[in-house]
């Protein structure tokens, strides 16, 4: 009888401990950075740094599929540009948000894309084509040259990200919860130099 | 003021309603956001934040409440069964039909939802959306060959004249604006129907990619006013020799069409995205309705908790109250909750207790007034100088007074509540008055008189008794009076024979002088002159003449002296040595036999020697008389102390052989002239009576068996101890206890 109450007792806590597991799993899993910034450089021009930038934008199938069924995805680029401080926290110098909008045309059958602080609008015939060009970033003007001091240290960092906040609000609920949405990228820091 | 409203506003069921009324707006705007993503959707997320904090606010709110509630029970504090009864029922009662709505919501909602897709509707969609690719694609390939004609046009134009040329073929055209490019990019000639426009729109990367590979592009392409239709070609140069040109060529679509396109577009875009969200948008919408009826059934809970909590306050302060008023505190008032029935019933129990606080108060006010009308009644009792006792109809002893203890010269305390009976086997020299007492027993008004011997003496009480007026519990039950009266007897009777006295002596006694000198007189003057038989009756009737009137002075001058009673002069007194200082004045008379049987522990007396000696010699005379003359007198004397519950005596017994005492004389013999003897006044027992008297004892006279007459003496002895009644203490009392 002892036994039966154990044998009974185990395989509960047993369901219980993989249940907490999961949990576990779900809250401390690595966001599956479905982005990746593959290089990314600045350079001086015209006493301005200009940033550019090679973006895997890998989106998850979910994403995709939205994608594909008319819903569009706003991505966010942070750029950041920190000066470093020895003792004491780093000074945040400028702060970029670039947003994109990406969206299926049906009666084109073309993937526009739109640069939501510019008004800039593409269209692309492929999804392949639109991605690229999403993460693609060629001379995009970052900080004037007056603003750095040479004798300290500056750093930038940049990452990717799906906006959730601007999917459909039926979308978001689900969105918060599975990973597969939440698609951001590490951050991607490099020294600023001319 | 103003922080104290604030305080009210924020505790008071206000607050409660104004969180109510945000979580219902809060709930009513995501309903909203829910359903048209472009109105509320930015505050989606928000909201929903906002509500899932509500929920764990109001799941903890409640399990505060349902810990508070268990603990009460378990203390089983008063009203907390009925809080719990009264909330598992309102729970119950809101949770029933929400679930009941959440079902069949659920049900309505995911028919609902998928009401709205229709495969009919899906396809039409598609028809409409591939017609108006079809009717724009005729209009490409038309604008195709158009751009072609314009490109065999501009081929030989040399790049001097080809801004005019494409400007000429522009206008001619519907297109908006036209470039003429070379393969690598570079800008010919541009020409825009619009004069501001300077600047050429260039082809895309992709463009360029597809006219090198020598495919032409025309492609539909919704730009930023509405659709336009972007065409480019390869114009091969007429010669080898020559470049190979690019024209680029921008037709905006006709307004019509693009606005149908746009609409067809629009709403199967729209149909898409929504069949797409079909899912999503069922789980937000079964979201949200869980989100709302979760918070309504919390707050439904959460208010069944206050409510019941609310309900209750009264009659758990009502029940509080009762078992305060059962322990005799009936100051307890409650709060008054509202004008309901409730707050009646609160009202009712304020006057209750209220009105039993005053009876209470009267009560205790009116047992205070018994209290000091008894005190008053006990002080006047106390200070009074009759001894007054209350006797039960049970004839237990109720109440007696401090006089009355006095009188009784016992501590009548410890006999209150017990019957008279057991007074006088306590008491026994009480035992006349007791049955004295129970000889009056039912009579409604009485008087007596009670002889007493005690410690004290004999006492002479009075006594009047009554029925006491009443009812219930002292129904039945008599007062007696009693008063010491032996003194005031003593006083009377000194008066009375006092008065006797004097009279004797002025009435009788002053005329016997004349008389007898008279006599006298008559005999010297005429003895010698008479006859001798004359003679002999003048000597004889003048000598019966001196003779009675000298016994009449002698029965004056005894009477005076029993009525003359000089002040008596006690002291302590050993009455062994007076009895044989007595009889010593006896020795020489042969006829008195005498004997002895005297305790030698006598305790001393308080007497006075003279009168106490007279007392002796009188008695031992009066037995000499009574024998036959020439005859032995045996004569008996005893004397010894008794001892009667705390009162000691000194008893003399005195017995002679004689013939005793007529039987008819024994009720009167101590009267005064009542005698036996031939001879003798007729007061002396009276005298004797009267010092044994004045002396606090008594005196029996009795008749001894077989023969002979015997008197008995009871004198007190006096103790220094005080007495408990407050008797007086002589300071030379009985030499025994004085040791």
């Amino acid at each position: 009888m002892v036994f039966s109450t154990r044998a009974s007792h185990t395989p509960r806590r047993h369901r219980r401990l993989t249940g907490w597991l999961w949990l576990a799993l779900i809250l401390a899993w690595p966001v599956r950075a479905e982005f990746q910034v593959e290089q990314a450089a600045t350079t001086l021009t015209q006493s301005v740094y200009t940033l550019d930038a090679r973006i895997d934008m890998a989106f998850s199938e979910e994403a995709l599929e939205a994608l594909r069924n008319g819903v569009p995805l706003t991505v966010v680029l942070d750029i950041e540009v920190t000066r470093q401080r020895r003792w004491w926290l780093d000074a945040t110098v400028a702060h970029l948000e670039q947003r994109y909008r990406i969206w299926y045309h049906a009666l084109s059958d073309q993937y526009l894309l739109r640069n939501l602080n510019s008004s800039a609008h593409y269209g692309f015939q492929s999804l392949g084509r639109a991605l690229e060009a999403l993460g693609t970033i060629e001379h995009l003007p970052l900080l004037d040259e007056e603003l750095v001091d040479r004798r300290q240290r500056y750093e930038v960092s940049l990452r990717a990200r799906l906006d959730i906040e601007e999917l459909p609000s039926p979308l978001r609920p689900l969105a918060y919860v599975s990973p597969s949405w939440r698609l951001t990228s590490p951050w991607y820091t490099w020294p600023l130099q001319p | 003021m103003a922080t104290t409203t604030l305080k009210r506003l924020l505790t008071g069921p206000y607050l409660v309603a104004v969180l109510f009324l945000l979580l219902l707006s809060s709930l009513y705007l995501m309903s909203g956001a829910t359903q048209n993503s472009a109105r509320f959707g930015q505050l989606y997320s928000l909201l929903l934040g906002v509500n899932l904090l509500a929920i764990f606010l109001l799941v903890g709110l409640i399990l505060r409440h349902l810990w508070r509630l268990v603990r009460q029970l378990k203390r089983r504090a008063p009203g907390a069964r009925l809080t719990a009864r009264l909330m598992v029922m309102f729970v119950l009662l809101a949770v029933a039909p929400v679930t009941v709505v959440y079902y069949f919501s659920l049900q309505f909602l995911q028919r609902g939802i998928d009401s709205w897709f229709d495969l009919r509707t899906q396809q039409a969609l598609e028809d409409a959306l591939e017609l108006g690719r079809t009717a724009l694609d005729g209009r490409m390939r038309e604008l195709l060959r158009q751009a072609r004609q314009f490109g065999s046009v501009l081929g030989p134009v040399p790049e001097g004249s080809a801004a005019l040329e494409l400007n000429d073929l522009r206008a001619s055209s519907e297109a908006s604006e036209m470039t003429l490019l070379t393969q690598k990019g570079r800008v010919i000639a541009m020409s825009s129907a619009d004069p501001a426009d300077i600047v050429p729109a260039m082809p895309a990367d992709g463009v360029l990619l597809q006219l090198q590979q020598g495919l032409d592009y025309a492609r539909l392409e919704p730009g930023e006013n509405g659709l336009m239709v972007r065409i480019a070609i390869t114009i091969t140069p007429p010669d080898a020799s020559g470049d190979a040109r690019v024209l680029h060529a921008i037709y905006p679509v006709a307004d019509r069409v693009s606005r149908l396109a746009d609409s067809v577009q629009n709403a199967f875009g729209h149909y898409k995205e929504l069949s797409y969200l079909r899912e999503p948008l069922k789980f937000s919408f079964i979201l949200t309705l869980s989100l709302v009826l979760l918070l309504t059934l919390l707050s439904a809970v959460w208010a069944a908790f206050w409510s019941a909590r609310r309900l209750v306050a009264p009659i758990r302060d009502l029940a509080e109250g009762t078992r305060a008023v059962a322990a005799g505190d009936y100051d307890t008032r409650l709060p008054t909750p509202s004008r309901d029935e409730l707050g009646f019933l609160v009202r009712s129990f304020n006057e209750m207790t209220r009105k039993l606080a005053q009876a209470r108060d009267e009560a205790s006010r009116s047992q205070q007034a018994q209290e000091e009308q008894r005190a008053y009644l006990s002080a006047v009792l106390t200070r009074l100088s009759s001894g007054v006792i209350t006797v039960g109809d049970d004839g237990m002893l109720r109440t007696a007074n401090e006089a009355a203890a006095q009188i009784l010269g016992s501590d009548l305390r410890f006999a209150i509540g017990q019957p008279l009976t057991a007074l006088s086997e306590a008491h026994p020299s009480l035992e006349p008055l007791v049955s004295t007492l129970a000889a009056h027993d039912h009579e409604p008004d009485w008087r007596d008189e009670v002889i007493l011997f005690g410690s004290r003496g004999r006492q002479l009480l009075r006594c009047q008794g009554a029925m006491l007026p009443g009812v219930g519990e002292i129904e039945g039950d008599r007062v007696v009076v009693l008063d010491d009266v032996t003194a005031l007897i003593q006083a009377q009777r000194d008066a009375a024979w006092g008065e006797v006295a004097r009279r004797l002596a002025h009435e009788i006694k002053n005329p016997l002088t004349p008389i007898q000198l008279s006599a006298e007189r008559l005999r010297r003057k005429f003895l010698a002159i008479l006859l001798p038989e004359q003679a002999d009756i003048l000597d004889r009737a003048t000598h019966t003449i001196v003779q009675q009137v000298e016994t009449m002075k002698e029965m004056v001058k005894a009477f005076s002296e029993y009525a003359n009673t000089p002040k008596l002069n006690p002291r302590p007194l050993d009455l062994n040595g007076l009895l044989h200082e007595a009889l010593e004045l006896y020795k020489g008379e042969p006829r008195l036999q005498v004997e002895l049987a005297l305790d030698p522990e006598l305790p001393m007396v308080e007497a006075d020697p003279g009168r106490m000696r007279q007392v002796l010699i009188n008695l031992i005379k009066n037995a000499l008389e009574a024998g036959e003359p020439e005859q032995l007198v045996q004569l008996q004397v005893n004397s010894h102390c008794v001892q009667e519950s705390a009162c000691q005596f000194v008893e003399i017994d005195l017995m002679d052989d004689g013939p005793g005492f007529p039987e008819a004389m024994l009720g009167t013999l101590f009267e005064p002239y009542v005698t036996s003897k031939v001879k003798g006044t007729g007061l002396g027992l009276a005298i004797v009576k009267k010092i044994i008297e004045e002396h606090g004892g008594m005196i029996w006279a009795s008749n001894a068996s077989p023969r002979g007459a015997r008197m008995l003496i009871r004198l007190p002895v006096k103790t220094r101890h005080p007495h408990p009644t407050g008797g007086t203490t002589h300071p030379l009392g009985d030499p025994k206890q004085a040791e």
